[in-house]
């Protein structure tokens, strides 16, 4: 079972820190559109300012590739599946397989942009708090009509709390279940149903008891949130990326 | 007696909980894997479905359509940890959207009579349809690919493990829905008719 809790806020004072949450959120969403279509330059480009960001963050870099090392085994299949299935002028054989040139770099490529995506989304967990991301889809889907905005920013700031709940009770229902002897059983229904049955009953009765708490302290969805300011440091940042996506586009391919 | 505005919000606010956590099932159910047979299957499929029988289908939409959101906006919500609109204009972006009507298909089957099996399994099948028929459609369109191509690399190899999906998800619901409070109903009322 992959770990999600990489993605975790790391408190710190970096500058993507400071950054306000909407810019921040508007950055990843740029940037992430570039990573997944940009070619070799591009990927070098956004890789650069990633790992500047990374070393100004301080962030424990081999702590965070340890709980990453899932991910990292996804993003092996992906290459290998690019690798072994694009057409061309082939550079080895083996069990009737042909390893091509543009395999190699096709798959080379697809990786990379995978483990881009995940390193962009990485940065902006590590220095975002849940209450910012809350605020800053709020802010940005105010705009947008007939949309529940507060009600969606809500949900999507539980969502991302509920997420390693789940996971550590799914690590443990299913140690419990190991525990049992879970493991002699080969019907996967029965081993199916063992596992989400206790999960969801767990998870639902957290969520119930979350539900009264905060209703119990009058939550309503017209409640004031916390005001955003935008400073001239954050219009530099989005600046910043802009001219960085500006430039992976205009980068020669090769 | 009609309920109270008070209690009327108290239950949207139960519901708004809950479909954010079925949002948070969804995102974490590509990382929660069951081996069948050899191979171990992740549940991110079930826990789509599964939204649909135990919130209804409004409510499941809600849920599909903020997990969605969160992927768009770049948060790492999607399989392999990755976000961005990229992901959804990508080959396999046609599965990701088809949830939501998948979602909304379930609840909307299982609401027509409660608590009765056979039309929570007439959902169940009707909503993996839904998913198949969009991500085939748009594997196709993205790649140029046959259509019998795509349906050979993008849904036979998968339905041998969605059948039993669906079989678990329907005993699931069963045995999760009594204890789920939706509004005008009680929980830990009886289970299937």
């Amino acid at each position: 079972m992959a770990e999600l809790t990489a993605f975790r806020y790391h408190p710190g004072a970096s500058i993507l820190h400071r950054v306000d949450p909407r810019f921040k959120l508007g950055c990843l969403i740029i940037a992430s559109m570039g990573a997944l279509n940009g070619d070799a330059a591009a990927l070098g480009l956004w890789s650069i300012a990633s790992a500047a960001l990374f070393a100004e963050m301080r962030m424990p870099l081999m702590t965070v590739a340890r709980e990453l090392r899932y991910f990292a085994l996804l993003i092996l299949l992906v290459v290998l599946a690019r690798t072994l299935t694009a057409a061309g002028e082939p550079l080895i054989r083996f069990w009737g397989v042909a390893l091509t040139r543009q395999g190699l770099i096709e798959g080379a490529l697809a990786g990379w942009r995978l483990g881009l995506v995940v390193m962009l989304g990485l940065l902006f967990m590590a220095a975002t708090r849940t209450w910012q991301v809350k605020s800053a889809v709020e802010s940005l889907l105010k705009p947008v009509p007939f949309i529940p905005h507060k009600r969606i920013a809500a949900m999507m700031g539980l969502l991302l709390r509920f997420i390693p709940l789940i996971l550590s009770t799914a690590r443990d229902t299913a140690d419990a279940q190991r525990a049992r002897g879970i493991e002699n059983r080969r019907n996967p229904v029965f081993r199916l149903i063992k596992l989400a049955v206790p999960l969801l009953r767990k998870t639902f009765l957290d969520a119930d008891r979350l539900a009264t708490a905060m209703d119990a302290r009058c939550y309503t969805e017209s409640r004031s949130t916390q005001p955003l300011f935008a400073r001239g440091g954050d219009w530099a940042f989005l600046g910043a990326v802009c001219g960085l996506s500006f430039l992976a586009l205009s980068l020669p391919c090769f | 007696m009609n309920p109270s505005p008070i209690h009327d919000s108290s239950e949207q606010l139960r519901m708004t909980v809950y479909a954010s956590l079925m949002a948070a099932f969804i995102a974490a159910g590509a990382y929660i894997a069951v081996p069948i047979g050899p191979v171990p299957v992740v549940l991110q499929n079930m826990f789509v479905l599964l939204a649909g029988l135990l919130l209804g289908w409004r409510w499941a939409a809600a849920a599909v359509g903020v997990y969605l959101l969160a992927g768009i906006c770049g948060l790492p919500v999607f399989a392999g940890g990755t976000g961005g609109v990229g992901r959804l204009v990508g080959p396999t972006g046609g599965y990701l959207i088809g949830y939501l009507p998948a979602a909304a298909v379930v609840g909307w089957m299982s609401e027509r009579r409660d608590n009765n099996r056979v039309l929570d399994v007439l959902g169940l099948i009707a909503g993996t349809m839904v998913v198949y028929l969009c991500g085939v459609f748009w594997l196709k369109m993205a790649t140029g690919m046959s259509i019998g191509k795509s349906l050979a690399l993008g849904m036979y190899p998968f339905l041998p493990g969605d059948g039993l999906k669906i079989i678990a998800a329907a005993a699931i619901a069963g045995a999760v829905r009594p204890m789920i409070r939706k509004p005008g109903k009680v929980a830990h009322s009886h289970g299937y008719s």
